[in-house]
C-alpha cells in the first residue's frame, strides 16, 4: 500500500500546513491495526489526542453548578409516543370521512334543488290549466278538452 | 436575554473549560474551581453577552486566565508537569507504575511552555481554527502558528528520539 499521501500530510502537519480536515484525516489513518513501521512511532501520539478529547468533568459537577445558579428543578421531559403507521394515518381518515360527509350532503342538496325546478314548470302548467278550465265553464266539454291540449295563444278565440 | 438558560448556554462549555485548566494548573481540584469560578463569572454577565462576538471564546479566555492567576498565587510554574495530578493518593509502587503508564502526548505536552501547550490543545484536541484560536488568547494568527510550529517541531523531535 501507498503511505506517500499520509507522509506528506504527516510532513505538512508539523510544518502547520495541514487543514483541520486533513488533520483529522491523519488521526483516523492512525486510528487503523494495519500502520507501517516508518510511521509507527507518531500512532501512540495521535492516538492520545482522541483519548484527551474524552478527559471531562464528573456529573456532580453538573449537578452543583445548577444548584449555584437555581436551576435545580427537575426539567419536565415530553415523552415521545410510539405511534402506528395506522395511527399516524388517522387524521387523512378523519379527513377523507369529512370531505364524503360534505359531498354527500351537498349532492343531496343539489339533488333537491334539480327536483323543484323539474317541478315548477308541471306546476305552472297545472295552473295554466285550471285557470282556463274556470274561464272556460260553460263551454262544451269537447271544446274545453281541445282548448287544454292547444296552445295558451288559442285564449283568443274564447268568448268575451 | 430574559431566557436564556445556564443548562443549555453555559454548562456544556464546562468540559472544554476542564480540559484546559487542567492543562494549566496540572491539578484537577484546582482545575475544578477555576472552571466554576469560570461559569458563574460568564453567567454573571449575561446582559453583556450581546456585545461578545463568540460566548465560548470569552470563556475560555476567562477561564484560561483564572488558571494562570491560580498557579501564579501558587507560586509555582506552569512548566513541568504537577504530579498530583496523578499520583496523589497512590502508594510509591503505584506511582511508578502509574508513570510508566502516562499518556505519551501528557508527557510531552506538559514539557512545552504554558502558550504553545493551550494553543495545541485549542488546534488538536478542541479543534479550533487559527482565528478563533487568536482571538481566544488575543493574539494574532501569526502568532498562533508561530507558537504551533514550535510545539509541534518539539513533539516531533521528541518522538524520533524515542
Amino acid at each position: 500500500m501507498d503511505y506517500k499521501y499520509i507522509e506528506q500530510l504527516l510532513e505538512r502537519y508539523w510544518e502547520c500546513q495541514t487543514s483541520l480536515e486533513e488533520e483529522a484525516i491523519l488521526r483516523n489513518f492512525f486510528r487503523q491495526e494495519d500502520v507501517p513501521a516508518s510511521l509507527l512511532p507518531y500512532r501512540q501520539f495521535f492516538n492520545e489526542q482522541d483519548e484527551m478529547a474524552e478527559e471531562h468533568l464528573d456529573k456532580d459537577f453538573a449537578d452543583k453548578m445548577l444548584r449555584l445558579v437555581g436551576e435545580d428543578a427537575p426539567v419536565h421531559v415530553c415523552k415521545a409516543r410510539r405511534l402506528t403507521f395506522v395511527r399516524r394515518l388517522r387524521p387523512f381518515y378523519r379527513a377523507a370521512g369529512l370531505i364524503a360527509i360534505l359531498l354527500t350532503i351537498g349532492n343531496a342538496a343539489h339533488q333537491s334543488f334539480t327536483d323543484e325546478d323539474e317541478v315548477a314548470p308541471q306546476m305552472a302548467d297545472g295552473i295554466v290549466v285550471d285557470s282556463l278550465q274556470q274561464i272556460t265553464i260553460g263551454q262544451p266539454e269537447q271544446q274545453s278538452a281541445e282548448l287544454t291540449t292547444q296552445p295558451i295563444d288559442t285564449i283568443n278565440t274564447l268568448p268575451r | 436575554m430574559e431566557n436564556v438558560s445556564f443548562r443549555t448556554t453555559v454548562l456544556p462549555l464546562s468540559d472544554k473549560l476542564f480540559r484546559l485548566a487542567l492543562r494549566i494548573t496540572m491539578n484537577k481540584a484546582e482545575a475544578e474551581d477555576v472552571v466554576q469560578d469560570t461559569l458563574l463569572k460568564v453567567w454573571e454577565c449575561r446582559e453583556e453577552w450581546e456585545q461578545i462576538n463568540n460566548l465560548e471564546a470569552f470563556a475560555i479566555a476567562t477561564c484560561r486566565n483564572r488558571a494562570l492567576d491560580v498557579v501564579k498565587r501558587a507560586g509555582r510554574n506552569t512548566e513541568k508537569l504537577d504530579e498530583m495530578v496523578h499520583f496523589s493518593s497512590r502508594t510509591p509502587h503505584e506511582q511508578m507504575e502509574a508513570h510508566e503508564q502516562i499518556s505519551l502526548i501528557n508527557r510531552l505536552m506538559d514539557d512545552l511552555p504554558e502558550v504553545q501547550r493551550t494553543i495545541m490543545l485549542l488546534r488538536d484536541i478542541e479543534g479550533k481554527t487559527y482565528q478563533e484560536i487568536a482571538q481566544m488568547l488575543d493574539i494574532s494568527e501569526t502568532q498562533v502558528k508561530v507558537y504551533l510550529h514550535r510545539a509541534r517541531t518539539k513533539i516531533k523531535g521528541w518522538i524520533t528520539n524515542i
